[in-house]
């Protein structure tokens, strides 16, 4: 059985058109006008119980829309959902007992109640008996080493510690599906490394599936071994980060620092992206040309500094959105 | 004296968009008159009866008056903003712009009130016309004494909350005093005409700052003499000769205490 | 099912709790928020104190009745707003998109919004009731009244902020015609309703739930009559009804806060 299951889902929202100014105002109060944006398009997919997936996409993709029709948040305008073989629009509150979902704009927790409180009122909202929320705390304190801090109110605590405590207080009843909603938005380095090695650590452990939207790119890479990139509410990819970066692997980024100006190449398989006097960085693809032979033409006394490099994940999903755009 | 007056349209362009937000506060104000309307209705046996010398028109239009110069004229400009400016050190910004801030912001005060108190006006006069009738007594040739008197008792209204804004450069918070004089004005000026209290509390409140802000001009609407003109007027001039220095006495100390503390 | 409903009243306490908690971490604006609530409401005595001076009956009450109607009035909103001060921010919750976490939620969507936020200035209102409800007419049968009346009003005003609020499902201004219905409803319910004839008495009975929330209490304890009594609680119940049913149609339409990327 699949843990999410999506077929031919969409949402429209009717958005007023206002034009600018006062008299702008005035109209749209007297004679709104109205667009239909089709924020989801028929979307299909299915993931595996015990899967990571990276669901992305630009701004505006639709990526939250899928997602909150996903936890019963919206109603689907058309097109079946099924999560753990529940419907949301028809069962919520029996798939909320199942599931667990972070939002990383969106606090959930209590401010003035210390985590361990806050922790308790979760477990009291999932109807897990005292004893049983005491256990559990005590297990998710110590693998989330949350000792520091647990009797410390919420609002003392750093960016960092809240969204750790946030995503614990989702973990109280040991879902079986996770949502995560750009959970590392506005964390430093050290704090979204943290975030990452603990949901690595809850899909390992507990065999948790994991659906998550981020724009982080180190999200991804660090975490997901399959992608479904969104734009303009369809899917435009769904692949294995293998795939992917194999797919794009047979590109590699060359840049060279010469001693000496000459004259740049011009052959088969090789791009030029940028060159100015001595710097240049070349694109080479591997399968026209091999990268030793991309080089050879180089005199080897004349290099200062020569990187090859494979093409950033980064670059690979801008490249896909753009190509959609161009589609379009 | 242009730089006010360029601060005054800006603002008040600004409030021409809250147009609507404006239309639907109506509604309160209103129902807060159908009200009345209803219970003097009520209490009054028959229309020549008089009450504390008002007769069922006059005593309608009173509040029609009184609650159009309450509704019309709010505006956490000069009460809250001003409150929060002190407490953020904000205010130590404005201290050295080319003008004075007390005056600062009672132009921007003034550039938010205007149209909406123009709209309360034409309101109450609808709503006076159509629920109560015509005031036996009133005359086109009282307007313009009419109109300056409204105005000073909004300006002296204006700058004693200020002022009492002003005191949050001593104490955490100034709200309770704001509260305090609003209550005064609401509870004992906006309902009743000065009147209707017991004879020896009459004095008193023809002592507070009811007289000069509400008492005064409804008064003098409902039922004009010149006597009562004058009266008020001089009243009028000597509060706002008050409140005046009142206000630029507590901006000179509490920004000096503002300067002592390095904000 | 009992179970649900019991584990359901707990959340529901725990909220209730944790935000009084929460408006108590500063005593001195908690207390001082009650205490000028309080006054505020105090103040009033002098403007019907001078009323019933001119007239001794003023719309068939007398002043103890009118003292009753006012303390009334502050117990049933201030109840509504110690426990379920959300229903009365409904619409901007609406149209900012901010139910999505208790949606997530497996509990019920509309009793964890409402009672996810207090005001600590209502506690004022409710200690100011029974004060007054105690110095001008106090019997221990009329307080028994006056506290059931308290809860059935308290439900019967949020029940009825509850469906107007929820026309912002499908009303995007919804908030000012709602907040403004409610504000109408609070300016009625401190005056005698014998002022009041014909349509408007009509109106204030079933439109605007003052009639049921205030008026016929207040008769119900001047005069015990067990018909008005069935009338009120079966109004509530009704209304309550109505409320959820409008709610959760409403709730279909709820859009989050998709619209607000969708406008950038």
């Amino acid at each position: 059985m699949y843990a999410i299951e999506v077929n031919g889902l969409s949402k429209n929202f009717k958005v007023k058109i206002k034009e600018k100014g006062f008299k702008g105002s005035l109209k749209s109060i007297i004679k709104p006008e109205y667009k239909t944006i089709r924020a989801v398009d028929n979307i299909s997919f299915a993931v595996e119980e015990g899967e990571i997936l990276a669901f992305i996409g630009p701004n505006g993709a639709g990526k939250s829309t899928t997602i909150k029709m996903l936890t019963g948040i919206l109603y689907p305008q058309s097109g079946g959902v099924s999560v753990l073989g529940i419907d949301p629009t028809k069962k919520r509150k029996q798939l909320a007992y199942n599931i667990g979902t972070v939002f990383g704009q969106k606090e959930q927790l209590w401010t003035h109640l210390t985590p361990y409180d806050n922790f308790k009122f979760f477990g009291a909202i999932y109807d897990l008996s005292a004893k049983e929320v005491e256990f559990r705390i005590d297990e998710l304190r110590t693998t989330f080493e949350l000792d520091e801090f647990i009797n410390i109110p919420v609002r003392n605590l750093s960016l960092g510690q809240r969204i750790r405590c946030e995503i614990v207080a989702s973990l109280i009843h040991k879902p079986k599906v996770l949502f995560l909603d750009e959970p590392t938005i506005g964390l430093d380095p050290v704090v979204k490394e943290n975030v990452r090695k603990l949901i690595k650590q809850m899909n390992k452990e507990l065999n948790t599936t994991i659906f998550l939207t981020s724009h982080d790119i180190g999200d991804i890479e660090k975490l997901c071994k399959r992608i479904i990139i969104v734009n303009q509410g369809q899917i435009v990819l769904d692949d294995s980060m293998e795939n992917i970066k194999y797919h794009y692997l047979n590109k590699k980024i060359v840049e060279i620092k010469l001693k000496e100006e000459v004259e740049w190449p011009v052959e088969e398989g090789i791009t030029i992206i940028k060159s100015k006097g001595c710097n240049a960085k070349l694109e080479v693809d591997t399968t026209v040309k091999k990268i030793s032979d991309a080089i050879k033409w180089i005199d080897a006394d004349n290099i200062e500094d020569i990187t090859i490099s494979n093409v950033p994940l980064e670059k690979i999903i801008t490249e896909i959105y753009k190509n959609v755009e161009m589609r379009t | 004296m242009r730089k006010y007056a360029v601060i005054y349209k800006a603002t008040l362009m600004e409030n021409m968009q809250y147009a609507l937000n404006i239309a639907l506060g109506f509604i309160s104000y209103f129902m807060m008159i159908f009200v009345f309307i209803n219970l003097w209705d009520y209490i009054y046996s028959d229309s020549s009866q008089l009450i504390a010398g008002y007769n069922k028109e006059q005593m309608i239009w009173y509040i029609i008056i009184t609650e159009m110069i309450w509704f019309g004229t709010r505006s956490a400009t000069i009460t809250r903003e001003v409150a929060n400016d002190i407490k953020s050190g904000q205010i130590a910004y404005g201290i050295n712009k080319p003008y004075h801030y007390t005056f600062y912001i009672l132009a921007k005060y003034f550039g938010e009130i205007s149209i909406r108190l123009i709209l309360y006006i034409s309101l109450a006069v609808i709503v006076g016309v159509s629920f109560v009738g015509g005031l036996s007594n009133f005359r086109i040739l009282y307007l313009p004494a009419i109109i300056v008197v409204l105005i000073l008792g909004i300006i002296i209204n204006a700058i004693l909350k200020l002022s009492i804004s002003l005191i949050s450069f001593w104490i955490e918070d100034s709200n309770p005093f704001q509260w305090l004089y609003d209550k005064l004005i609401l509870v004992i000026g906006t309902i009743f005409p000065v009147e209707i209290f017991p004879r020896w509390a009459q004095p008193i409140i023809r002592c507070t700052p009811i007289y000069v802000v509400v008492y005064g001009p409804a008064k003098l609407i409902v039922d004009f003499s010149m006597e009562m003109f004058f009266r008020v007027l001089a009243t009028q001039l000597i509060y706002l000769g008050i409140a005046i220095v009142i206000m630029l006495f507590l901006y000179k100390k509490g920004v000096k205490k503002v300067n002592v503390n390095g904000g | 099912m009992l179970m649900a409903a019991k584990n359901q009243f707990r959340v529901c306490f725990l909220s209730i709790k944790y935000n009084i908690m929460r408006e108590m971490i500063n005593k001195v604006t908690f207390l001082t928020n009650i205490f000028f609530m309080m006054l505020n409401n105090g103040t009033f005595i002098v403007q019907w104190l001078l009323l019933f001076q001119i007239k001794e009956d003023i719309g068939g009450y007398t002043l103890d009745q009118v003292m009753l109607l006012w303390g009334l009035a502050a117990c049933t909103y201030g109840l509504s707003h110690v426990l379920f001060q959300k229903a009365f921010e409904l619409p901007e919750l609406i149209i900012n998109g901010k139910l999505d976490s208790f949606l997530v939620q497996p509990k019920n969507v509309l009793l964890s919004v409402i009672t996810s936020a207090t005001n600590s200035s209502a506690i004022g209102d409710v200690l100011y009731g029974f004060v007054i409800m105690c110095v001008f007419s106090f019997s221990f049968g009329r307080l028994g009244l006056f506290i059931l009346f308290s809860i059935t009003g308290a439900i019967i005003i949020t029940a009825f902020s509850v469906l107007v609020g929820s026309l912002s499902f499908w009303i995007v201004r919804g908030e000012m015609f709602g907040t403004n219905l409610t504000n109408i409803l609070i300016s009625f319910a401190t005056y005698p309703d014998g002022i009041f004839k014909g349509a408007v008495k009509f109106i204030l009975y079933i439109l605007i739930p003052v009639g049921m929330t205030n008026y016929l209490p207040v008769h119900i304890m001047t005069n015990f009559n067990p018909l008005f009594m069935l009338t009120v609680l079966g109004y509530m119940v009704m209304l309550v009804i109505v409320a959820l049913y409008v709610f959760y149609k409403g709730l279909k339409r709820y859009s989050s806060s998709s619209l607000m990327v969708a406008r950038m």
